[in-house]
């Protein structure tokens, strides 16, 4: 799914450069659950940024479900960014002028799909995250646990190969969390690759593989003891993973 | 796409509805000020009469005084109206497709209920020929013959303003009108008209609306009537002479109209204008040199500067008030807009592209230009029907269809002018930096 080669990203001010990310090299198969740890600045946040594409990088190469990304232009950019991946961010990132219903919409606009199919999706998606009562509801009515499954259903809904979640549980209490954790699990489980960040050791020991950042740098990775599913995709269709 | 991106923008002017209040009354002041100004000089400028203006010329003679110009400011300028002798000299040629001399009287015309009382109407005293010539449009009815010319047969066209006065509306071909003490027969209703400029007679107001009634042009000698509209002149004429010394002077009052269709006909009738002026010579007239004009209508009106100077000079100020407010909401927008960077950054990375989110926020100005364009069109209205009323003119500066799309128009591109750099500066931010900022 991503096979990062060589990658360097630098940061420049006026007087500081920053590497945030330096000769580092990764490959994530299809249908992992990938947790990324490491201290603040540590580089976690720009790996996730340059993995969705809304980065860009100085050095090495990056292919994306085996597409170079780096001669992409932005608007191939932003039509895989809207077919293949899905992003959950630590602050849920919903929009506040628009309903649940309607913040799930957001990525299934920019596809161009039909009002019906459009529907169909959405109420699929929020069935999974468990808020089909709640289509009406706006952010503000939410708690926040209920505003961050909504940005799963978000990231979910476009049927997506990969989620890349910041700190998805950075706001929550631990009941919430290990909500969200089950249901990122329920995604892969449905042989979506999911990549995490996160602070949390024991949400990160739930991955398969355990990536460990610091300055820019991978520094170890360990397997998981969770086991490889069979699995079932939103459409009906299953497969098992290679 | 188009009506999600307007719905999108309707939320966002709807989140701050002061800021957005304040945006929208920009746009509708400068929409409403520029296309008052603009329906000005459209309505002074524009072509009254497309379909032959070309065809259509105004005759000038100088039968002024042999010792100075008409005009001292442009000597070379012969007068602007003829003598009633010259117009009965020169109406004799059949050259001409259509010709009429005319002037405008002021009679007082009689209602036909008692309860009503007499009133004063003016009235223009043309030929026949002034109807078709000028492609006057009727509701009922049509104008006289040309045999009513000569009698003249007591017969009369209205308006429908007159019409609706005198008769309540509806067909009065054939109805009576009493004029002065004479009985008059209606033998026609306009259909609404109002050349603009009101070309064919520019001495009593380029910008007036047509008459109430037209007559035959020879009623004046039954009526001894005089002009309403401007005479001049440079002999000596007594105040207690009567219509015969008038028309037999050298005073100038009526306007004169051919239409000629071919460049044959064209130079057929300047050569018998020529002939007509040398003839008159011999007999001790037109002591000035020949100068002879034909002016079709647009030559006309430019001669007679009918757009004035300040009509250009306030179209030009009011779309340059457009642009400055135009200009001003760009710094308000581009606020607006960054603030709104982190909302933009979560949808560049749900899937839209940079040119999304750029049309995104272009419909969302050009929401504002078509709200406050609305609001500036019902004002600009208002501001011409202000001028109408210091104007005098019955309504002449109206906003018609043209004008109406001409205020949208405005309206989007004073969107566009302040909308396309902040909307260009939204699309360019690096929408990972403003993701962890939401």
């Amino acid at each position: 799914m991503i096979e990062m080669d060589g990658i360097r990203k630098i940061y420049r001010t006026q007087h500081v450069e920053t590497h945030a990310l330096t000769d580092f090299t990764i490959t994530i198969q299809d249908g992992e659950f990938v947790s990324v740890m490491g201290p603040s600045g540590s580089g976690k946040t720009t790996l996730l940024n340059i993995a969705g594409l809304l980065d860009t990088f100085e050095q090495g190469s990056y292919l994306l479900d085996g597409e170079d990304v780096s001669r992409l232009t932005d608007r191939q950019m932003s039509a895989i960014r809207n077919q293949k991946i899905g992003f959950i961010f630590q602050s849920f990132n919903l929009i506040p002028d628009l309903n649940v219903f309607d913040n799930v919409d957001v990525p299934l606009r920019y596809r161009g799909m039909k009002g019906s199919n459009r529907r169909a999706a959405i109420s699929k998606a929020l069935e999974v995250v468990g808020l089909s009562a709640r289509t009406k509801h706006y952010p503000a009515q939410l708690s926040g646990g209920q505003q961050q499954r909504v940005a799963v259903a978000r990231a979910l809904v476009g049927n997506p190969s990969l989620i890349l979640a910041d700190e998805p549980t950075g706001n929550l209490d631990s009941a919430m969390a290990n909500e969200v954790m089950d249901l990122l699990e329920t995604i892969n489980d449905m042989e979506t690759t999911v990549v995490i960040v996160t602070h949390e050791p024991e949400l990160a020991a739930r991955a398969q593989r355990r990536l460990h950042l610091l300055d820019g740098r991978l520094i170890d990775f360990e397997a998981a003891d969770r086991p490889t599913p069979l699995v079932a995709r939103p459409d009906g269709s299953s497969s098992a993973r290679v | 796409m188009l009506a999600y991106m307007i719905r999108i923008a309707l939320l966002s002017l709807r989140r701050n509805p002061v800021l957005s209040t304040l945006l929208i009354a920009a746009i509708a002041l400068g929409v409403a000020v520029s296309t008052a100004f603009v329906t000005v000089f459209y309505i002074c400028s524009g072509n009254p009469i497309p379909s032959k203006s070309d065809r259509l010329f105004y005759v000038e003679m100088d039968s002024w005084d042999p010792n100075r110009p008409y005009s001292r400011r442009r000597p070379e300028m012969p007068p602007e109206q003829i003598t009633y002798r010259d117009m009965q000299g020169i109406m004799a040629s059949d050259i001409p497709t259509y010709q009429s001399g005319m002037f405008v009287a002021s009679l007082t015309v009689h209602p036909p209920e008692a309860e009503q009382k007499p009133y004063r109407e003016r009235v223009r005293m043309c030929f026949a020929d002034f109807f078709p010539m000028f492609e006057v449009p009727f509701t009922y009815g049509g104008g006289w013959g040309r045999d009513s010319d000569r009698g003249p047969d007591p017969v009369v066209v209205i308006d429908a303003a007159t019409n609706d006065r005198l008769f309540g509306g509806g067909d009065s071909v054939g109805k009576t009108i009493r004029i002065e003490d004479r009985p008059f027969t209606v033998t026609g209703v306009l259909a609404p008209w109002r050349p603009s400029p009101r070309f064919y007679d520019t001495h009593s107001g380029a910008s007036g609306v047509p008459e109430g009634i037209f007559m035959p042009f020879e009623f004046v000698r039954v009526f001894e009537v005089e002009t309403a509209g401007n005479l001049l002149i440079w002999t000596d004429l007594d105040d207690s002479a009567g219509f015969d010394e008038l028309a037999a002077s050298e005073a100038i009052w009526i306007q004169m109209w051919v239409q000629l269709d071919t460049a044959e006909q064209l130079q057929a009738y300047s050569d018998f204008l020529e002939a007509y002026v040398m003839e008159q010579k011999k007999l001790g007239r037109f002591g000035r040199p020949l100068n002879n004009r034909l002016l079709n209508v647009m030559q006309w009106l430019d001669d007679q500067e009918v757009v004035p100077e300040e009509a250009t000079g306030m179209l030009v100020i009011s779309l340059l008030f457009l642009l400055v407010c135009a200009v001003n909401l760009i710094g308000i927008l581009l606020g607006k807009f960054l603030a709104r960077a982190p909302e933009v950054g979560v949808r560049r990375a749900l899937g839209a592209s940079r040119t999304s989110v750029f049309l995104q926020h272009i419909v969302e100005c050009e929401v504002v230009g078509i709200i406050g364009g609305a609001i500036g069109l019902g004002l600009s209205a208002l501001c011409l029907g202000q001028i109408n009323r210091l104007l005098d003119n019955s309504g002449q500066f109206g906003l018609d269809l043209v004008m109406v799309a001409a205020g949208i128009g405005l309206s989007l591109v004073a969107g566009l002018v302040a909308g396309l750099y902040p909307a260009w500066r939204i699309c360019r931010l690096a929408p990972a930096i403003h993701l962890k900022l939401q």
